[in-house]
């Protein structure tokens, strides 16, 4: 499929759509060859040849809403995309699909899209040809401009693929090494983590094997590395001999909500009662400890359950029931996930649980190497948030004068502390590769507009990579809409010729490098296949497997940690910048169907809300609906309160992904950005922003606005709605039969 | 005992007064229609809206799919009862106290009837595709679900209108007779072709006895079954609070009871701005208002029943629903309804009470508020809390719904004032027949004498009242 | 319009109520829902939003009460019983989520309602609902007692895709105006789809090839659609399904309005079936270790 835009083919194949005719049909009722220059009308009863009216015809490719990258398969009729569905042949999804990914198609056709390249001249963007804005960047960027190394940075999310090794070259093309990958979900602590102990970032989570999950925090369900990928496994997990899931964390997260064990801990704490598991699990089993060096086996042996619940706030017969059960059965996996990641102690909270994990003996069992990639230069460039604070930094110093955005929207992400607009206004020459005019993209000089993920090639090799490690193949599923839109690899390559790179000039587009790629992958990828062949079955497929060696033996390297009793008590309540499932970090704050699909806990639409303990809410006089105002040091927020017992009584949490200021219509002015008024503490060792540690205060302000939420009454009433048995009813009737 | 009229009334003065009434509006009239137009203009306005865009602006929503619509529909249906059902079942026991007050009653009857059946109409998201609720043949061989109770409803209802509308007419057919031999101009060639020849001989009032007393037993059990299938629509529901084995009775109550207040109030208005304290006495007044209390009587039984088989019966989501009732966001309107269903009908067992016109007029009005609070408080409790948690919702109507119930006022009061005009609100002949009954049999038993006046054919109508006056 | 028709039409009524429904399926499509896998992450509904053109009614009238979502996931906070009044600190047990479109009854009580029969049983053992043919009238949603009929109260059309946003639509099946009540249909343009080709191929549909979006696109897994007219009726000539299998061993039945199971521990259920609706989806219970 040549990545020629055509506007004249484009309307004539969406002239078979009953909507699309009339679009057609009032714009443009005569086809053009622009060969010949001369019209011609083409009676759209002759479609393209690919084209079978009423025919769905499906298309592989992945799914970019999300960074796990999951495969779908698009149902494309009379040359529209309409749905997209989980590819059965990746091996990541499995042929399943979360909410997210089911919206791509309503961010491809969000009609809040950018469709023309954009300048800043005199303060605002006006729309201009590519040629000017690329002779803009070539101006300011190109050898001609005299600029050259560390003055330069690009700012993306995750990246990977031949994407990355493209924008790896244009950073070397331009003399640079500064590649600030952000992305405020993130497991950068974990992956830190996991490479110290495991000595692999993102080693595979077998949940599948587990009889026991023991989760800190890890939404694996929701938000937590590869959603729909641990879905799959998660039921697996569920089926008999079913697994126990216990979730450890203050603020109940979807997984926590599909708990058999769900405990509240006080923020920042969950290191505590890991240790105090471990502690119990030595109680029972002193061999257990066995060859663990004698600092770590005191620092467990000094958590005994009183202690740590007095810590935690956390009940004593839980640790007890959690170290009986992971006593009985076994292999278990312990998690950890943002909440015990987003303190100042992050890393070594997630050291604790990995220490646990390594007393359970669940390294190699449920804890899986992922093998070394055969391909370093195609592995995901991930982030977390010290990049942004490093980005910060080195506006800071003034150390930049051309930035590149792409993906990520540290704007918004920023907390206000930080100040990354004004430092942003001060940095020369800034260009956003962008579909839409989020925060960062409206800072930018140069505006350019991207296809969206449905219209453009790509390939990626994510970080989370299911126990076969794949590349999963992107490719366009339809004519792009807009004219002017181009491909991100193709903007790279074009800024690549732009630096006068050696070795890209032959290219044409983006197309013709990922088909040269291809030829070149060695021959026990292509199994003995024919380019031609190997290319289009690869793209029936939309994903390529690509052998790591995984299931290696991991040398387990035990590293030293300690954590704070943290039991300050000073009237504040943390702030929790909940992930959701659906808004994501904010990205999908413009997709209608994702604004309209209620929150899976606390069931609100299209708005932002402060969840809140009943005892808190008891102390603050305040119910449900009712506005209260989340002043930190740096600024407040309001919002309304949504009142459950699945929060901790210290704890507040206000999810991430509203208050945009621009995003289009769906997404501006709605709810708040609790990410605007998060402190800067840090992760002591990774320098993480540490985001679950925030305190706040926490004040009434008497206003009572209408919540938009969706459930009537929360409890069945007593009705037999759903009815719950016990898990040895389950066993009896179900297990093993 | 005080007469139930005045027995020496003239003849002449008889055809006077209600004549009068019909002649020369005065500006109050013209005031009145003003203020009827504009309600009524306000809801056409309101559903001029609700046409274009959709039946969102009303609030209805998931899970209130009915709300003031449907309340106010069956308001007006039962509303409709007393008139015709009590003048043919008063008219079959030979209650004479009833003829000085039938006719406004029965046209009471077509008009508010006229105004119920635009609310289902009103309230269905296609109106314009109303029609084929009615099994009409087409080429596409489709009938109407003759399950479904709406499709019974519409029966019904047709059937009531018709019939109601005819009786009045017929009931009518002597006075129009008079109007039109005093009438001149336009009305002279309207009243000559609405009197249908009468000339009151002694043929045409034997066939026309007979044929009135046909409809009257022809209307009772049709009445009956009106309202009783209005029920239907919420007893053949599953639905907690809806699905009640009492309903069709509890509504025919209900609709009694209505009819029976707004016939008091219209009687004190007519008796106030036409003057016919002649005819419209207060002994007449107070036999309505006693009926009217027993009929509440017989309403807060069954009120009780309803509540008490709920709340020793085996369904726990009806009850819940009935506590709701009781405590929940519904509930002033529930104790409302209550008050003035069942408290304030007490009045009307106090003599001097019912004697006062204004009190009367006053608990008039509020009885059958307390009436319009009863069916919605049948409507959208049950809407509100049914059976599945999730969709648990309190609505308040919006605008739109308002101003189209008041305009169903303005409507209704706009066709009454029209009638006013038209056809003589006072039966003359029937009063005339009266008076004469009573000056000359009143030490008879006049059941008996009527009784065998109308059915012993071979007693000759010697004295025909409705010729006198003529 | 002939006599004959009507005659036709008449006895066809006739038998339907002596029988008390279709008896002449062809299919029953239905559903087991496992709620011991269900997360409540939303998927199925939004999916169902991509699939059926549902509309984004938006904020303010979503806040009144006027959304559409033929699939939702109805979330409750109980908790087990501590007995002695005592309450738990916290939801210790997680939420119980609860997905809920369109039960399908057999014996649904939308249908004997509507005054112009635009919601009737289709041969499939479908509960299908006649767009061009409703009046609105509402009835049947009040009649529901899952309410689980939207009705189009605004043409939400005029706002709901702004432009290019409709050229997602599925050609497939109508976008409804306002006034026409709307529901789950089991995804019927896909099942008409794969009876369409089989047809073609003159063989039966197989299990899986028609296949709700919900069902598709669920991540655990635990909604599984498909053909249950051979548990209905043993002789069908229709291929043995999954959802067929899960129903059996759960023990559930068709027809009835409580389940005569002889091992009262499985967890097979549907919901409010005292109302003798007959729904065609089986849920199974939650399970909770503790």
């Amino acid at each position: 499929m040549s990545n020629k835009v055509n506007r004249r083919d484009f309307l004539k194949i969406m002239g078979w759509g009953g909507v699309g005719a009339t679009l057609a049909g009032c714009d443009l009722p005569t086809t053009v060859t622009l060969e010949e220059g001369k019209e011609q009308i083409t009676s759209y009863l002759v479609p393209e040849e690919f084209v079978i009216p009423g025919v769905g015809v499906y298309y592989a490719s992945t799914c970019q809403q999300c960074p796990a990258g999951c495969g779908v398969h698009g149902r494309v009729r009379e040359g529209r995309v309409l749905k997209l569905e989980g590819n059965p042949e990746s091996a990541i999804n499995k042929g399943k699909l979360c909410q997210m990914g089911q919206s791509g198609v309503q961010t491809h056709y969000n009609p809040d899209r950018i469709t023309r390249p954009m300048v800043r001249k005199g303060g605002g963007l006006t729309a201009v040809s590519w040629d000017e804005a690329l002779s803009l960047i070539e101006g300011k960027t190109g050898p001609a401009s005299g600029l050259k190394g560390e003055r330069f940075a690009w700012v993306t999310d995750t990246v990977s693929g031949h994407q990355a090794t493209l924008l790896d070259a244009h950073l070397e093309s331009l003399g640079s090494s500064n590649h600030f990958v952000h992305e405020i979900i993130n497991n950068s602590v974990s992956q830190a983590v996991n490479q110290d102990m495991l000595g692999e970032p993102a080693p595979h989570l077998a949940l599948d094997k587990a009889r026991v999950i023991l989760s800190f925090g890890a939404d694996f369900l929701g938000t937590w590395q590869s959603p729909v990928h641990n879905s799959v496994m998660y039921a697996e997990f569920r089926n008999a001999p079913r697994g126990v899931l216990i979730q450890v964390e203050p603020k109940m997260t979807l997984t926590g909500a599909n708990a058999d064990l769900w405990v509240a801990v006080r923020p920042g704490t969950e290191g505590v009662f890991a240790l105090a598991i471990a502690n119990a699990l030595a109680t029972s089993d002193p061999a257990r400890l066995d060859g663990l060096p004698d600092r770590l086996q005191q620092l467990i042996r000094g958590y005994n359950i009183e202690k740590a619940s007095k810590i935690t706030g956390a009940s004593g017969e839980h640790f007890v029931k959690i170290a009986a059960w992971l006593n009985e059965r076994s292999p278990s996996l312990v998690l950890a996930g943002a909440s015990a990641e987003g303190h100042e102690h992050g890393y070594d909270t997630v050291a604790a649980t990995m220490l646990l994990n390594v007393i359970l003996g669940n390294i190699g069992e449920t804890i899986e190497s992922s093998g070394v990639f055969p391909f370093p230069q195609l592995t995901a460039r991930t982030g977390g948030s010290k990049d942004l604070l490093d980005f910060a930094k080195a506006l800071d110093g003034q150390q930049l004068d051309v930035v590149f955005f792409r993906g990520a929207n540290p704007v918004f992400t920023a907390p206000d502390a930080l100040d990354l607009k004004g430092k942003l206004d001060k940095v020369g020459f800034k260009v956003a590769f962008s579909m839409f005019e989020d925060e960062t993209t409206l800072m930018a000089d140069v505006v350019l507009p991207m296809h969206s993920p449905l219209e453009d090639w790509g390939t990626h090799v994510v970080a989370h990579q299911p126990r076969q490690s794949l590349i999963a193949i992107q490719q366009p599923l339809m004519q792009p809409l807009y004219e002017q839109t181009r491909g991100f690899g193709d903007s790279l390559l074009t800024m690549l010729k732009m630096q006068k790179a050696a070795g890209y000039s032959d290219y044409q587009d983006y197309y013709a490098y990922l088909r040269d790629a291809f030829s070149a992958l060695p021959d026990n990828i292509k199994a003995g296949a024919s380019d031609i062949d190997f290319w289009a079955n690869t793209m029936q497929k939309g994903t390529l497997d690509v052998d790591t060696g995984a299931g290696a033996t991991i040398a387990v390297n035990l590293v030293d940690f300690d954590l704070p009793d943290n039991a300050k008590q000073d009237g504040s309540y943390y702030l929790i910048p909940s992930a959701r499932l659906g808004l994501w970090d904010g990205r999908h704050a413009n997709i209608p169907w994702l604004q309209e699909a209620p929150d899976q806990i606390s069931k609100v639409v299209w708005d932002s809300w402060a969840e809140m303990h009943p005892s808190t809410a008891g102390k603050l006089g305040v119910k449900t609906g009712d506005t209260i105002k989340i002043t930190s040091t740096t600024g407040s927020i309001e919002a309304n309160v949504y009142v459950f017992k699945g929060i901790h009584p210290d704890a507040i949490a206000v999810p991430m992904g509203q208050g945009h200021e621009s995003y289009g219509r769906y997404a501006e002015g709605r709810g708040v950005n609790p990410l605007k008024i998060l402190a800067l503490n840090t992760d002591r060792k990774t320098g993480e922003l540490a985001h679950h540690s925030t305190r706040v205060q926490v004040s009434k302000t008497g206003v009572t606005l209408p919540m938009v939420r969706f459930q009537g009454h929360d409890t069945q009433l007593g009705r037999k709605l759903i009815a719950t048995v016990t898990a040895d009813v389950f066993e009896r009737t179900e297990g093993d039969a | 005992m005080t007469k139930d009229i005045n027995e020496d009334i003239k003849w002449a003065k008889i055809n006077e007064d209600v004549l009068r009434s019909m002649e020369n509006p005065r500006k109050g009239y013209w005031m009145a229609i003003a203020g009827c137009l504009l309600l009524l203009s306000f809801a056409i306005g309101a559903e001029i809206y609700q046409y274009n865009v959709g039946m969102g602006p009303s609030n209805l929503n998931w899970p209130h799919m009915w709300d003031l619509y449907i309340a106010t529909f069956i308001f007006w249906i039962g509303m409709s009862h007393s008139g015709t059902l009590l003048s043919a079942i008063l008219h079959i026991i030979h209650a004479d106290w009833r003829k000085p007050i039938y006719r406004f009653a029965e046209a009471m009857t077509t008009f508010t009837l006229m105004t119920a059946g635009l609310f289902p109409i009103i309230h269905i998201g296609r109106l314009w595709n109303m029609y084929w609720v009615l099994p009409y043949f087409s080429d596409r061989g489709i009938w109407p679900n003759f399950r479904s109770p709406l499709v019974w409803d519409a029966f019904a209802i047709a059937t009531y209108l018709t019939s109601s509308a005819l009786f009045l007419f017929m009931g009518s057919i002597p006075d129009l007779a008079i109007c039109r031999d005093t009438a001149t101009g336009w009305r002279k060639k309207l009243y000559t072709v609405l009197s249908l020849g009468w000339r009151g001989d002694d043929r045409q009032w034997r066939h026309f006895r007979k044929a009135y007393l046909i409809m009257a037993c022809f209307l009772i059990p049709l009445a009956v079954s009106v309202h009783s299938i209005v029920s239907s629509d919420f007893a053949v529901s599953i639905m907690p609070g809806w699905h009640v084995t009492t309903f069709p009775p509890y509504f025919v109550a209900g609709a009694l009871y209505s009819g029976c207040a707004a016939i008091i109030t219209l009687f004190i208005m007519l008796r106030y701005f036409f003057r016919f304290e002649d005819y419209m006495t207060i002994p007449i007044l107070e036999k309505t208002a006693k009926l009217t209390f027993a009929i509440a009587m017989v309403w807060t039984y069954l009120n009780i029943i309803e509540f008490s088989s709920i709340w020793y019966g085996h369904d726990p989501i009806s009850k819940e629903l009935l506590l709701a009732k009781f405590y929940g966001p519904y509930a002033p309107y529930f104790w409302a309804m209550i008050f003035l269903g069942s408290v304030l009908p007490f009045t009307l067992a106090v003599e001097k009470l019912r004697r006062n016109i204004p009190v009367m007029m006053v608990v008039s009005l509020f009885l059958n508020l307390g009436m319009w609070l009863e069916r919605w408080m049948i409507v959208t409790p049950t809407l509100s809390m049914a059976y599945s948690p999730a969709a648990h919702d309190v609505m308040w109507p919006s605008w739109v719904q308002w101003f189209i119930v008041f305009g169903s006022f303005g409507w209704f009061g706009l066709l009454f004032l029209i009638f006013v005009k038209i056809i003589p609100s006072v039966s003359m002949y029937e009063v005339k027949e009266m008076i004469f009954h009573r000056r000359h049999m009143a030490k008879k038993d006049i059941a008996e004498v009527m009784h065998r006046r109308t059915t012993d054919k071979k007693t000759p109508a010697t004295e025909s009242p409705g010729l006198e006056g003529a | 319009m002939s006599l004959s028709n009507i005659l036709e039409d008449w006895s066809k009524y006739r038998k339907t109520r002596e029988d008390g429904g279709f008896h002449d399926y062809e299919h029953m499509w239905g559903m087991a829902i496992d709620l011991n896998k269900c997360i409540g992450c939303n998927a199925c509904s939004v999916a169902c939003y991509a699939e059926n053109n549902l509309a984004v009614v938006g904020r303010e009238k979503f806040s009144k009460g006027q959304g559409m979502h033929w699939m939702r996931i109805e979330r409750y906070w109980d908790e087990p019983d501590l007995g002695e009044g005592r309450v738990s600190e916290f939801n210790q047990h997680g939420a119980n989520f609860l997905p809920m479109n369109c039960q399908q009854c057999n014996a649904a009580t939308c249908e004997p309602v509507c005054p112009v029969a635009a919601t009737y049983h289709t041969p499939d053992g479908l509960n299908a609902q006649v767009y061009n043919r409703c009046i609105g009238s509402r009835y049947c949603s009040n009649n529901c007692p899952y309410r689980l009929r939207f009705f189009n109260f605004y043409s939400y059309y005029e706002d709901s895709w702004p432009a290019p946003l409709e050229m997602q639509l599925n050609p497939d099946l109508s976008v409804r105006d306002k006034g026409v009540m709307e529901k789950c249909t089991f995804c019927v343009q896909r099942i008409r789809t794969a009876k369409d080709k089989a047809k073609m191929e003159n063989r039966q549909v197989q299990d899986g090839e028609a296949m709700t979006a919900c069902a598709q696109t669920c991540p655990t897994s635990a909604i599984v659609f498909g053909d249950l007219l051979k548990h209905f009726n043993p002789d069908a000539d229709v291929v043995e399904t999954q959802v067929t299998n899960m129903w059996r061993t759960h023990q559930v039945e068709l027809g009835r309005s409580s389940q005569n199971k002889q091992n009262p521990e499985l967890r097979g259920y549907r919901v409010f079936e005292g109302l003798n609706t007959d729904p065609c989806i089986m849920f199974l219970e939650r399970v909770r270790e503790v």
